[in-house]
């Protein structure tokens, strides 16, 4: 079966954090990782968070250790993909990221009618 | 002109498959150029290179350079052309890569293309679907992300489509080749890559016809194209605060559907239109009018308008920031529920 390699970027965490610390990888190399299952927990100025993995496929790569402070952006993890799987953007722009969970801050109040 | 062809109902026997939007609109492609010989697919890199999109991928292949092909860097003479080719008894599918390149060209569509059929009683209707891949959201560079449903609605003679999923994205592509009469079919380029399970079949509802993506009883959100799935993920955060969204897709924004936007607003009372396009004259204004005329009585609050900003679309990294956000929408829902 054709793979393709896909590396997955830091994203910012939340309201414009720079940087994040990994605190403990949740997969190893070699590994084959499900869609939103646990990737790796990494500490940010405001709080730990585990960051789930946004591929299914088989990891190849970690580009960080544990304690090592990575920038927003910097690569996270390469994943080997299903070929036609892996989304390709194509000539101009690219593809839009997962988002495993929306960020929000607006709570709404239910109508009282 | 076209006769009326009985289909039959295939939808009972259609197995459910895996497709992104872009497979869905390729196999739509595919299967309108099997179903008649006058289709043509044609436009810039739609046939060697497969599309920038990969949405014509392999077409050219599989039905020769006659009826899918290449065409000149020139948008305006790939609608001049399509108009020659629909008045010899052709149906063409031109692609103009870009929405932004839809500009250039902007005087064969709404001139020509949109006026023809009028222009001559009838005697020369223009069976000519324009696939434009359309709207934000992948960071591309300056006239790769616009929206000009506006623009298009507005003239008479056009209809325009922009489906949000793989599978309206085929039985869309399929009614608006089939009509007579000329279609803007808006391909939302966010969602090309969504992947999902997929029931090809055949078009149910008649063009026009809306779709409640979500049932929900406190409000209803009103979308096309990628804003459905905004608005889908905004329905799933209200519902966490005990916020009963419904999401309709209107999927045809001309003709618009007054009736079914009536029938949900009546229902839910309230009503917030959520739009890339910027505010001012945008289709969120249309949807507004529609809603106030069709359920002022019922009506809990004003109709509001979640928009792009009146900015031209900006540089990727401003994308975010301009396109609807997730809290922008709940602001204006919140502001419905507390009016």
């Amino acid at each position: 079966m054709a793979e393709e390699n896909i590396t997955f970027a830091l994203p910012d965490l939340g309201e414009g954090l720079v940087e994040a610390t990994v605190l403990e990888w949740q997969v190893a190399v070699g590994e084959t990782v499900e869609r939103n299952a646990p990737l790796v927990e990494v500490e940010t100025t405001k709080s730990a968070v585990v960051i789930p993995s946004p591929k299914e496929g088989r990891i190849v790569e970690l580009h960080a250790d544990e304690d090592q402070v990575v920038p927003v952006g910097d690569p996270l993890v390469t994943f080997a993909v299903r070929a036609e799987d892996a989304p390709q953007a194509g000539i101009v722009g690219r593809v839009p990221d997962e988002e495993p969970r929306p960020a929000r801050r607006v709570r709404l109040k239910p109508p009282t009618d | 002109m076209t006769e009326l062809i009985e289909r039959p109902d295939t939808a009972a026997d259609t197995p459910t498959v895996e497709l992104s939007m872009q497979q869905a609109i390729n196999r739509a492609l595919r299967d309108l150029l099997t179903e008649d010989p006058d289709v043509l697919v044609f436009g810039e890199d739609v046939g060697t290179l497969g599309g920038v999109f990969r949405v014509t991928d392999g077409l050219q292949k599989e039905f020769g350079d006659r009826r899918v092909f290449d065409t000149p860097l020139a948008e305006s003479a790939i609608m001049g052309m399509s108009v020659g080719l629909a008045m010899n008894g052709w149906r063409p599918v031109p692609e103009l890569q870009f929405d932004g390149f839809a500009y250039p060209a902007i005087d064969q569509i709404v001139n020509q293309v949109a006026r023809m059929n009028y222009r001559t009683r009838g005697a020369t209707p223009m069976p000519i679907t324009l696939r434009l891949p359309s709207f934000g959201g992948i960071q591309a560079p300056e006239h790769h992300g616009e929206s000009l449903e506006a623009l298009f609605a507005h003239t008479p003679g056009l209809k325009v489509a922009a489906p949000s999923d793989p599978a309206d994205a085929y039985s869309l592509l399929l009614q608006s080749v089939r009509s007579d009469d000329p279609v803007v079919y808006m391909e939302p380029k966010s969602r090309y890559w969504d992947r999902r399970p997929v029931q090809l079949r055949e078009p149910s509802d008649p063009i026009g016809t809306s779709r409640v993506v979500r049932p929900g009883r406190h409000a209803t959100l009103i979308a096309w194209g990628a804003m459905v799935h905004r608005c889908q993920q905004v329905a799933e955060l209200a519902a966490e605060d005990g916020v009963d969204l419904e999401v309709l897709d209107l999927r045809w924004l001309k003709p618009i559907d007054a009736a079914g936007l009536a029938a949900s607003v009546s229902r839910t009372r309230r009503a917030v239109v959520v739009h890339e396009a910027p505010l001012t004259a945008g289709l969120g204004a249309e949807v507004a009018s529609l809603v106030t005329e069709n359920c002022f009585r019922d009506l809990a609050a004003p109709v509001q308008r979640v928009t792009g900003f009146d900015v031209p679309y900006p540089a990727g990294p401003l994308e975010p920031q301009y396109l609807p956000t997730i809290d922008r929408v709940l602001l204006a829902v919140q502001r419905t529920l507390e009016y």
